[in-house]
């Protein structure tokens, strides 16, 4: 028999109560020392927060479905769009156990370079600009800034400075869209790579561009109307600055620069999401503002989802729910024993579209699983949902950068417009149209960089 | 798209590599990322007419066809001194009486009214367009190295038209001819739409099927090879340099494909299939991070303009061109260019050289080599006369020194008098003075020096009495007459030659960043382009062309900008552009400023005033998606401060399931003030429609 040491709400007021002293992670104890000593975080948290079966007084456990007819259940640890779409569209969750192994949580060359510093006592701070720096005021050379973020700035940093927490990252990509009637409208195939410039796992600067954080290019290979259309993001590592930004659009047959500074409007036809999203930072950290954690809290969500490669050979999720039983991908959710609720605004755009945005953020490796952008009404409008995970399902694996290790990544992206009841369905794919794939590698960066992130890169992949 | 690829395991079956007869080992690892995608789209386009005025440049839309013009015949200045030298009868008769020019005597019974709808059919469309195209991509990577883009369109117009068919005229003087260098698929028949014929008879752009109302080509077929900070490409291709708009400063490589749907396409495609695909090679080379070289290297191919007759056609079907593209061996001719580009943060700059053709290439008059005699009445007057000439060559005071076209003639008859001059006696020319200077104003070129050029430096002229004029007066008498002697109308024949340039470019950008939202994010470009020693037309079609330095500067601004919370930000683009020499379709300026005939003074010794300033034009231009950029509306105006505007709303309907719907209306109004002839929008301003595109892509 389990004896129960903390009544059933301490873990909650607990973490009221965090919030309030704007205390760092953890319930029992802080979660950055169970970090920095490699355990299970299992010790940070009361059983409550960290088993949705007792959580739920034994109506839901690992393996079940959350569905219309139990959702209610469970409705406080779900975002209000998610709930709605378990709710009124079909939509079901299967539930998994609490990962209680951090390393499992993100890339391996990435956790490495976080306990390195925890180590070595460096921890990131901000700068008079706002930036993120070492102790000792240089740029930050790699890994989570804050393992224990305990400010809405600290949280957001943490997702900003590094995106997708590798050297380098290239996605394959097919985002299908959804009419409000359930029917197929588009289904487009890009590549995403991103190449952190500072704050590289490596500790290195890369080709000495001090002044960068990342490089970041998008290419459509499909559909036909938006095959070759290529965009280079150039971040500077000043997080007041928009990117620089050199377009390739197949009409103009060359390589223009573009301005930057919209960041909410959709670069294709159908889409919900904008560039503002990806991340849930996908705008310069200090062109938003006010960050607040408005409550911490357990939740549920994509922390450590399923990887689509048990599904099929190009990793795609199988899909159910929706009008035509295709708009949800298949995924699991595990019960995060403490989300921070992140609320920012985008307070360097005055004619934004966008009221605030809400970010439901895993503590445990300052990850988002959803994001809600709400509009000027302060109505609900997009939720930028996504998965994250190993990439690793019974017998089949994919190796991370170091050809060891598994690999981590985001799995899926489901952006839904609340409004306008439109799904953009993005599937992580181990291949896309043009035969770009998904690559996990270190060592290559000289060569993707002349690959993806020049303009005579754009002007290539602009096909004809 | 739908797409398939080609993977390793298939290859490594050996399936594949059967299939492209290829012995690759079974574990090879040069195609071991091969992959071959394809995509492509159909689509209907059609542009409904919503003018009355049909294209005035082709035969069922010429201004005349409609209107009765009296013409008078004049004894030639010629011949003036056999009747009416200073001892002559006339002035014995009339003493006093300035004889030495043409308008002086009148050739009495000759004179007649003429409306050139007697002969020529007029034409009533509704349809400027109608077109279904084909387009597909296939890319073949072979490695992460290598691949190979064949990118295919094809393009059928059902002719849907009220076509004027040159076999309509063939009663009146055995109708048009043309010489040896003559192709009767453009002049004889009903138009041909696609056909790019030049003199020779050739089709002379690669890797291009054409034929009256198809046309199927590459526009691009390349390999390419990528390795490191290289990019090599070679094969047919487009290249494009440079941050304007429609302003071709650094747009230098490719010339432009005229056929189909002319520049009347959306806006914000600008030239996306109208460069004229080049064999070609190029190297492009990532200097350092920020510095890029581009250069290639190809065959000189021009610029394609619409057929005769196409509602598109340009010039006026009067003229037969003669395009000496092969036989002046301009297809034999590289071009070649390199441009450097580079970015700092907020600033950038970049700079191009090019040793090319111009691609739009020059006019002059030139033989017309159509031996046809003159006729009718006056004609044959005329033709006794000529035969009365004592033949060059038969000895006497025609051999060496002075010749006297009045009492000599080089050639057997008028007809071949005429071979040896720009003119041809045949239906479907200039029919009066009158519709010689209001086709000259229009092209831009002067009536009264063009008519002396086509004298002065065609010894076949000078045969048939044909004499230099000194005004408007002189020279619509002398038109009217040979127009008469013609038994109706004259055709003109021009030849179309290139000359080779060196084109330097500079160009500067800067990214604005303010507090002031508007303010901020602005994109200011500034391109300039000059050409030392440019060739131009002349504006008399004569044999020397104008040769000047030309200058070319345009300033574009960008930027994004929200309006409305309800909508995703308006994209917004300015630019102007002047140029010192030519308009923006490369005519000099000097023959800008023309006037019909009735508005010319009698006196007047130049039928244009010609641009005292630069040619200058405005662009602006929008996209205002909707949510979900489901929606897209659309405006482009081109502007010139002369009295043109060129106004293009348009709108974009993406509902998914790969269909797209496109509406557009090209606004053209070349008359807002001042004298037409003075704006570059006149020229189209027949050309008012709506166009709607259906595309389906798979």
């Amino acid at each position: 028999m389990h004896i129960r040491k903390y009544d059933f709400n301490y873990g909650r007021r607990q973490l009221m109560k965090n919030v309030a002293m704007g205390a760092g992670a953890g319930v029992l104890m802080p979660l950055s020392k169970l970090f920095a000593a490699e355990q299970s975080i299992a010790k940070a948290y009361p059983d409550e927060l960290m088993s949705i079966e007792m959580y739920t007084k034994g109506k839901i456990k690992p393996g079940d479905f959350i569905t219309a007819q139990n959702v209610d259940v469970v409705k406080e640890l779900l975002d209000p769009i998610v709930y709605d779409q378990i709710k009124t569209m079909n939509r079901k969750i299967k539930i998994r156990a609490t990962e209680t192994d951090l390393t499992k949580m993100f890339p391996y060359e990435y956790y490495d370079a976080t306990m390195r510093n925890l180590k070595n006592g460096l921890a990131g701070k901000f700068n008079a600009d706002g930036n993120v720096v070492m102790p000792d005021g240089s740029n930050w050379a790699g890994g989570m800034p804050f393992p224990d973020p305990k400010t809405g700035d600290e949280v957001q940093a943490n997702m900003a400075m590094s995106w997708g927490r590798g050297d380098y990252n290239q996605y394959a990509i097919n985002d299908t869209v959804f009419n409000p009637d359930g029917s197929k409208g588009y289904s487009y195939d890009l590549v995403w790579a991103e190449l952190q410039v500072q704050g590289r796992c490596d500790g290195k600067v890369f080709r000495d561009m001090k002044d960068l954080v990342r490089l970041q290019t998008v290419l459509f290979t499909a559909t036909q109307d938006v095959a070759g259309s290529s965009f280079l993001s150039t971040w500077y590592y000043d997080q007041r600055k928009f990117p620089d930004l050199y377009g390739y659009l197949p009409q103009f047959r060359r390589v223009r620069q573009f301005p930057t500074n919209q960041r909410f409007e959709p670069l294709i036809p159908g889409v919900t999401w904008f560039l503002s999203d990806a991340w849930a930072a996908g705008d310069p950290m200090r062109t938003w503002g006010e960050y607040k954690i408005l409550e911490r809290k357990p939740m549920l969500g994509a922390f450590n989802s399923n990887w689509g490669g048990a599904d099929s050979d190009n990793w795609v999720h199988n899909v159910h729910g929706g009008p035509t039983g295709e708009t949800f991908f298949d995924v699991e959710y595990e019960l995060a024993p403490e989300v921070v609720v992140l609320e920012s605004k985008p307070v360097g755009y005055p004619r934004s579209p966008v009221g605030r945005r809400i970010a439901y953020c895993d503590v445990r490796n300052s990850l988002f699983c959803g994001c809600i952008r709400f509009d000027r009404q302060d109505k609900p409008w997009v939720n930028f949902e996504a998965g994250f995970g190993q990439y690793k399902a019974g017998d089949k694996e994919v190796k991370g950068p170091d050809g060891k290790n598994t690999a981590w990544s985001w799995t899926y992206v489901m952006s839904f417009d609340s409004q306008t009841r439109r799904m953009s369905r993005i599937a992580h794919q181990k291949e896309c149209t043009g035969g770009y794939q998904s690559i996990f590698k270190q060592g290559e960066d000289e060569k993707m960089y002349s690959r993806f992130f020049t303009q005579q890169a754009l002007q290539r992949l602009g096909q004809v | 798209m739908n797409d398939f690829h080609v993977r390793q395991h298939l290859l490594k079956s050996g399936a594949l590599a059967v299939g492209l007869g290829l012995s690759v080992p079974a574990s090879a690892g040069l195609f071991e990322d091969m992959d071959v995608s394809f995509g492509g789209f159909v689509r209907a386009e059609m542009a409904a007419r919503t003018t009355a005025l049909e294209n005035p440049n082709n035969q069922g839309g010429n201004y005349f066809n409609d209107r009765s013009v009296g013409r008078t015949a004049f004894v030639p200045p010629a011949l003036l001194p056999v009747v009416g030298g200073s001892d002559g009868l006339l002035q014995v008769l009339v003493p006093g009486t300035e004889l030495g020019e043409w308008g002086s005597v009148v050739l009495p019974l000759f004179g007649d009214n003429i409306r050139r709808g007697d002969e020529i059919v007029s034409v009533d469309n509704d349809f400027n367009y109608t077109v279904l195209r084909a387009e597909g991509e296939v890319g073949i990577r072979f490695s992460s190295e290598l691949r190979l883009i064949a990118r295919v369109r094809a393009v059928y117009d059902p002719t849907f038209y009220d076509e004027w068919d040159a076999r309509s005229v063939e009663q009146f003087n055995n109708g048009i001819e043309g010489g040896e260098d003559f192709d009767e698929r453009l002049y004889t028949r009903s138009p041909n739409y696609f056909d790019y014929i030049v003199a020779g008879g050739n089709t002379p752009n690669p890797l291009e099927w054409t034929g009256r109302d198809y046309q199927v080509y590459f526009p691009a077929l390349v390999l390419e090879y990528n390795t490191g900070d290289f990019n090599f490409r070679i094969g047919n291709q487009q290249i494009a340099w440079g941050q304007s708009i429609f302003f071709r400063v650094f747009d230098l490589p490719n010339g432009l494909d005229l056929r189909r749907h002319s520049i009347l396409d959306r806006a914000l495609e600008e030239f996306s299939d109208k460069r004229v695909p080049m064999l070609s090679a190029r190297l492009s080379y990532q200097m350092t991070d920020n510095i890029l070289l581009d250069s290639y290297v190809g065959k000189f191919q021009p610029t394609v303009l619409g057929n005769p007759n196409t509602p598109y056609n340009i010039i006026p079907v009067q003229f037969t061109v003669q395009d000496r593209y092969e036989q002046g061996g301009y297809d034999d001719e590289l071009v070649y260019g390199l441009r450097l580009k580079a970015d700092y943060g907020q600033w950038g700059w970049q700079a191009a050289a090019s040793r090319r053709y111009g691609p739009e290439g020059v006019y002059r008059w030139t033989k017309s080599g159509v031996n046809k005699q003159l006729t009718g009445p006056l004609g044959s007057l005329v033709n006794v006369l000529y035969a009365a000439k004592v033949p060059a060559g038969d000895g006497g005071f025609c051999n060496g020194g002075a010749f006297d076209a009045t009492l000599c003639r080089r050639y057997a008859d008028s007809g071949e008098a005429l071979a040896n001059s720009p003119f041809e006696a045949s239906p479907g020319g200039v029919y009066s003075a009158d519709e010689w200077f209001r086709y000259a104003a229009e092209v831009r070129l002067d009536g009264i020096t063009g008519l002396n050029a086509s004298i002065t430096d065609f010894d076949g002229s000078q045969d048939v009495y044909a004499t230099p004029v000194e005004n408007a007066r002189q020279a619509a008498a002398q038109l009217n007459t040979f127009f008469i002697a013609a038994n109706d109308s004259l055709r003109g024949h021009i030849e179309r030659e290139y000359f080779q340039e060196n084109v330097f470019a500079l160009g500067v950008s800067y990214v604005n960043e303010s507090d002031n939202d508007f303010l901020n994010q602005l994109i200011f470009n500034i391109e300039a382009q000059y050409t030392p020693e440019r060739t131009f037309t002349n504006i008399t079609l004569g044999q020397e062309y104008i040769r000047q330095d030309e200058y070319t500067v345009s300033l574009v601004i960008d930027k994004w900008h929200r309006f409305f919370a309800e909508f995703p930000g308006t994209y917004i683009v300015f630019q102007a552009l002047t140029k010192n020499r030519s308009d923006l379709v490369g005519r000099h300026l000097s023959g800008y400023g023309g006037k019909p005939l009735n508005e010319l003074e009698p006196t007047a010794t130049r039928a244009t005033t010609g641009k005292n300033d630069n040619a200058n034009y405005v662009v602006f231009g929008f996209l205002q998606p909707f949510p979900n950029k489901i929606w897209e509306i659309e405006f482009a105006t081109l502007f010139d401060p002369e009295g043109g505007i060129f106004a293009q709303p348009g709108v974009r309907w993406n509902p998914g399931k790969g269909v797209t719907v496109e509406g557009f209306y090209n606004y053209i109004n070349g008359e807002l003030w001042g004298n037409p002839n003075d704006n570059l929008l006149s020229t189209l301003d027949f050309a008012e429609e709506f166009t709607l595109r259906l595309t389906y892509q798979f």
